[in-house]
């Protein structure tokens, strides 16, 4: 295992360093530029421009460009935004706590949710609670999050006034933990929803082969309850795949949601990107990019080893 | 350098003379008259876009500029009637009170004498070190956005505590507003080897009405009464609150939930709705922002010789035809609900606004009978065409913007009425208004025919219409893609206007000049000025002091708001 885990880590090296290399290269092929921002300002000339490019050192080959920044990247300095002058790690650093809020009240609604209803739906396959979920998991699978939120802002903020309409917290007020769970409810429901879909649908899927298996039958047949029988020995077993699933959603802890942090104007990951990238601050998009990959990476690693040490029949080579 | 002897002659400038000489003209405004005022209360404004920097010599988005306006302060501003008028400063230094002295090498020296006793919001005096270290800091620093005014300046003498003598390279006319983004604090920033990571960036030390107490990036931003305000028993309200909300429809919805007091920046389509509601009030002010289309005329390809000339558009008839064609005043009441005026220049407000101007109104019979006489015959499709040229052009704008896209789609029908085949070639606007001749802006590179998108001058014209119209400015290979000259005009008169124009101190002869070239510039038929944009925005209707400004940012007052008790 140990060895593994090593050898993984090290393969992780060529492949970060290659996701960064096509990052950079995405970012730059997209047309336009930062300087793009100061054209309307009446003041700024040509002069102006030419100094800023140099200043942020756009007038260098690419290779060059990326090279720098790899070089001080790797030492822990990150640049700095070519908007607010500010430090790009500062700037994650500030959003981070905002997003693990919202995606950690996201992961943990969803996972107390989605196991009762995955194996509700799967023991009483075809009942009309089953039809139920499924249609309403399709449903919300199949609906765009930034329509959703919208829905849920029109009808929850705007007519029957329950929730506020955006943001973090009340304004001019000190926190207030009920306060931030009433900003907290309208964009967890809007991912959480959708993610509940998958979730279900996965976890449904595996039961049902779980539950169809000889070992069911003669655990049945021993007389087991079938409270017992489905929690401890169905449920188990199923559970796994989703373990994997579970793993993988790991990164969009740290993240964030780009659509729905928009729409809700909640000050996270997501929003930072999306702001950068309207703007083409290019250092903040490379560390955002860089943090998001290696997590992604890590929570692949983290997946299978976690599904190893569950089902001893997976063995690592 | 020019030598000029003619400017020696009696100069005056607007407004010069009677500044008041304390308190800033935020004494003038009418609003604070009716009522007592109420003291306390929170305001919260919103704004759609993310205030990410409040430094002054940082800053390039107008909602920092909204929220750092209640901080950072210079030494002269911009009234509500278009004139300068004193900030920090005891006085606009003019040549007719001896501010401005013009020296026999064609130098210039301004002499800004501070208001006496200011502080900044830790306590400390404004003094005119200050000045000086303010441009210091503003050609130091690489990160400066524009260093416009401040690259004129050879040196600064403080000869005391609120005396600052600056010495120009040469007559720089537009030196009333050139340190008008924000003095910075010595004492705070002096020491300081990069203010990217100063705690400045976010909380700067000013002299405004309030001081910035919290900064939470993308959400929201707290300034607090500053106790060292210089006008006494201001600002009435205790605290404003800036808040970053996603969208403009969103801040309506948060504005008629009564989350906030204020909203900046709304479009013209958002207003029919909120005219009906009884709790909201719109302030509408015009804008320097002008809506046009600007003709190339010279060939349509990538880094274009400006020699050249373009087969349809090369023409005059064939440009002053399209402007013919174009219905200004229905877009403006289509698409815009009225909000706007039909352009007619650049220029449209301010001193140097040349009032009576006026261009080609529509008239597309006019416009037919123009081309028929060129030569331009229809052919069976209805397209004309002359000497093998079909006058078939392409017109590109921003993408998503949604009333671009419904003009466009109006001029298409129009042209066509008239045979001229029109084609949509949109852009993003990071691509098509990027100004860069590297980053392939088309219009730096000649790659249009037509090219409509929206630009403002300051309120002093000259960089924007030196800049614009001042035929070296037509970028190309040659000369690095400098200038902003798009449509390629080219005019040794208007050349010769604009040189006085940014030659000589004299307000009414610099106008004068200006109008000469902007007359030129249409008389070339070269751009159809579409409308002028308003500024729309809008508050809770128990709100007093809110007051539109031309040439400045809604949060100009701040210090005579109020919230009357609803």
């Amino acid at each position: 295992m140990g060895t593994y885990i090593t050898r993984r880590l090290l393969q992780a090296i060529p492949l970060l360093l290659g996701i960064s290399v096509v990052s950079f290269a995405i970012l730059k092929a997209v047309p336009g530029g930062p300087l793009a921002a100061y054209e309307s300002n009446p003041n700024v000339t040509d002069e102006d421009l030419r100094r800023l490019e140099h200043t942020f050192g756009l007038d260098q080959p690419l290779p060059v460009q990326y090279l720098g920044w790899l070089s001080k990247f790797l030492v822990g300095d990150w640049g700095y935004s070519f908007v607010s002058h500010q430090p790009v790690l500062g700037l994650i650093g500030e959003r981070l706590p905002n997003t693990v809020t919202l995606m950690g009240t996201v992961f943990l609604t969803v996972l107390v949710l989605a196991i009762p209803i995955g194996v509700l739906t799967a023991v009483k396959q075809y009942s009309w609670f089953d039809h139920l979920v499924t249609g309403a998991t399709f449903a919300f699978l199949s609906t765009p999050t930034f329509w959703l939120g919208l829905l849920l802002i029109i009808a929850f903020g705007l007519q029957l006034k329950l929730f506020p309409l955006g943001g973090m917290a009340t304004l001019g007020m000190p926190f207030d933990p009920i306060d931030r769970l009433r900003h907290l409810i309208l964009p967890v429901a809007t991912i959480a929803l959708v993610q509940l879909g998958s979730h279900v649908r996965y976890l449904r899927a595996s039961m049902l082969e779980t539950i169809t298996q000889d070992y069911m039958r003669t655990a049945r047949a021993k007389g087991l309850s079938e409270r017992s029988l489905v929690v401890r020995h169905a449920l188990k077993n199923a559970a796994i795949p989703l373990v994997t699933v579970v793993a993988l959603d790991l990164p969009e802890l740290f993240v964030g949601a780009l659509v729905t942090e928009q729409i809700f104007g909640w000050p996270g990951m997501g929003r930072l990107f999306w702001d950068s990238a309207t703007r083409s601050d290019y250092p903040v998009l490379m560390g955002i990019l860089a943090v998001s990959s290696a997590l992604i990476v890590f929570a692949n690693l983290l997946a299978d080893v976690v599904y190893g040490y569950l089902d001893p029949r997976i063995r690592f080579s | 350098m020019r030598r000029l002897s003619i400017v020696l002659a009696a100069v005056g400038l607007v407004a010069a003379a009677c500044g008041p000489t304390t308190g800033g003209p935020a004494a003038s405004s009418s609003t604070a008259a009716s009522a007592a005022p109420v003291r306390g209360g929170t305001f919260i404004l919103a704004l759609w876009q993310e205030p990410v920097t409040l430094a002054p010599h940082y800053r390039n988005q107008t909602a920092a500029n909204v929220a750092a306006r209640v901080v950072t302060e210079g030494l002269a501003r911009t009234d509500t009637d278009g004139n300068y008028v004193p900030w920090l400063a005891k006085q606009i230094p003019t040549t007719t009170n001896g501010g401005v002295k013009l020296t026999s090498d064609g130098k210039m020296d301004v002499n800004w004498e501070l208001q006496p006793g200011l502080k900044w919001s830790d306590g400390d005096p404004v003094t005119s070190a200050d000045i000086k270290f303010t441009w210091q800091v503003w050609m130091k620093d690489p990160n400066t956005i524009s260093r416009t005014g401040f690259d004129q300046i050879e040196s600064i003498d403080t000869p005391n505590d609120t005396t600052a003598v600056v010495h120009y390279k040469a007559i720089y006319a537009p030196y009333p507003l050139n340190f008008s983004d924000g003095l910075l604090p010595k004492h705070v920033l002096e020491n300081v080897p990069d203010i990217g990571k100063h705690d400045y960036n976010r909380k700067p030390i000013g002299t405004g009405p309030f001081k910035i107490t919290e900064f939470v990036a993308g959400d929201h931003i707290t300034g607090e009464r500053n106790p060292n305000y210089r006008i006494a028993g201001k600002p009435y309200l205790d605290k404003i609150i800036f808040k970053s909300v996603p969208s403009r429809e969103v801040a309506v919805a948060q504005l008629k939930a009564g989350e906030i007091n204020g909203m900046w920046n709304l479009l013209e389509a958002q207003t029919p709705d909120l005219e009906k509601l009884t709790d909201i009030k719109m302030v509408i002010t015009p804008s320097p922002s002008v809506e046009r289309i600007e003709m190339n005329t010279a060939k349509n390809q990538d880094m274009t010789d400006p020699s050249s000339t373009h087969p349809v558009l090369g023409d005059i008839n064939v440009r002053r035809a399209l402007i013919y064609a174009t219905p200004k005043q229905s877009v403006i009441d289509k698409l815009l609900f009225g909000k706007a005026k039909p352009g007619t220049s650049p220029v449209s407000q301010g001193w140097a606004s040349p009032k009576s101007l006026t261009q080609e109104s529509y008239d597309p019979a006019k416009a037919k009978q123009l081309l028929d006489q060129a030569g331009w015959v229809p052919g069976s499709d209805g397209i004309r065409s002359k000497g093998g040229a079909r006058a078939s052009l392409s017109i590109t704008t921003t993408t998503g913007d949604q009333t671009r896209e419904r003009v466009e789609q109006i001029l298409i029908e129009e042209f066509k009425n008239i045979g001229v085949e029109l084609k949509i070639q949109n852009q993003p606007s990071s691509v098509l208004l990027s100004g860069s001749w590297s980053a392939g802006d088309p219009r730096k590179r000649g790659s249009f025919d037509l090219v409509m998108y929206a630009s403002s001058p300051g309120i002093d014209p000259h960089s924007v219409v030196f800049q614009r119209y001042y035929s070296k400015n037509i970028p190309s290979s040659a000369n690095g893609g400098n200038g902003q000259n798009y449509t390629r005009f080219k005019n040794a008169d208007a050349d010769k206007a604009i040189e006085e124009a940014g030659a000589t101190l004299d307000l009414e002869k610099r106008k004068t000049a200006y109008a000469t070239a902007l007359k030129l510039l249409n008389d070339a038929a070269v751009i159809n000025w579409m409308y002028e944009r308003a500024g729309i925005d809008a508050t809770r209707v128990n709100v007093v002091g809110w007051q539109g400004n031309v040439w400045d940012n809604i949060t100009w007052n701040t210090e005579d708001w109020y919230l009357k008790p609803s």
